[in-house]
């Protein structure tokens, strides 16, 4: 059976928007509260390869892609989550699925302030530890200045 | 000339500090380093460790981090040292002079003897530049 038929056949029910950019460029849309179960399904259960994540400040709240690989055919899968509540965005952590996710949560959490449920240890990576609490420089409605 | 200034500039050992560069200027400093151009025949080196190099190389805009480490490092030189700025994002701060972790340049932390622009600056540039420098401190500098 074909990657894509078995992706469908098990998420169908989390799946909310299915878009092919290309055969080899696949973006989904669902729900934050389903990221853990479907990152174990693609993890787990079909073989995906966790590649990166990556956040973004958008109008209609903040957006976190989960990028996913399936080597074998080199076929990339992105799950895009939309976090509404701009004031205090959270998302359960999937670094305990895979520790490959622990860093770049720890990079998201400190520039655009999405607080991980269940991060092990979320702590400041790139920025210096006394960096003021509150303060996310990729946020835009803050101005682009240092400390 | 004084026995410590022809024993600076007899051969330059280069101690490369990188304060978050994209690495381009990088690789340019290790095309100067190979055979193609072959500083190593004038004993301009790469050394390991900073204690024993005469020039401090710094590419790169540094940020709130790798502010500490070269001021670090520049404290553990043994003096006489030349600082060699290399690229752009080193020389000033560029299109990263607005960023959230861009708090200064690299000559508001170390003092800087030589400053090479180019994004990133040519292997001729370099050898050019150094050339400069070092008839600029035995004191031969054209006019």
């Amino acid at each position: 059976m074909h990657i894509t038929e078995s992706v469908k056949g098990k998420l169908s029910n989390k799946i909310t928007d299915w878009y092919e950019h290309s055969p080899k460029r696949i973006y989904i849309k669902a729900k934050p509260q389903d990221i853990k179960s479907i990152a174990s399904v693609l993890f787990k259960d079909l073989g995906f390869r966790f590649i990166i994540a990556s956040g973004c400040d958008t109008p209609e709240g903040i957006e976190i892609l989960y990028h996913f690989s399936y080597d074998r055919m080199g076929l990339i899968l992105s799950i895009r989550v939309l976090l509404k509540d701009k004031k205090k965005p959270e998302i359960e952590s999937i670094a305990k699925l895979f520790p490959a996710a622990e860093w770049i949560e720890r990079e998201i959490w400190e520039l655009l302030g999405i607080n991980f449920i269940g991060h092990p240890k979320l702590e400041h990576l790139l920025l210096i530890d006394e960096w003021p609490k509150g303060d996310y420089p990729l946020r835009h409605d803050r101005n682009n200045k240092g400390l | 000339m004084s026995l410590k200034i022809k024993a600076l500039t007899k051969s330059l050992w280069v101690f490369h500090a990188a304060t978050s560069p994209c690495n381009n200027c990088d690789i340019e400093i290790l095309d100067v380093l190979t055979p193609r151009h072959d500083a190593e025949r004038f004993g301009i080196t790469l050394v390991g460790s900073v204690r024993h190099a005469d020039v401090l190389l710094v590419t790169g805009v540094p940020n709130y981090k790798t502010k500490e480490r070269l001021k670090k490092l520049y404290s553990q030189v043994s003096r006489p040292c030349l600082v060699v700025a290399i690229g752009n994002c080193a020389c000033g701060r560029i299109m990263f002079k607005e960023s959230y972790n861009s708090p200064c340049p690299v000559d508001e932390v170390v003092p800087v003897d030589l400053y090479v622009p180019g994004c990133p600056p040519k292997p001729e540039a370099m050898i050019a530049g150094i050339i400069k420098l070092i008839n600029k401190v035995k004191g031969k500098e054209k006019k």
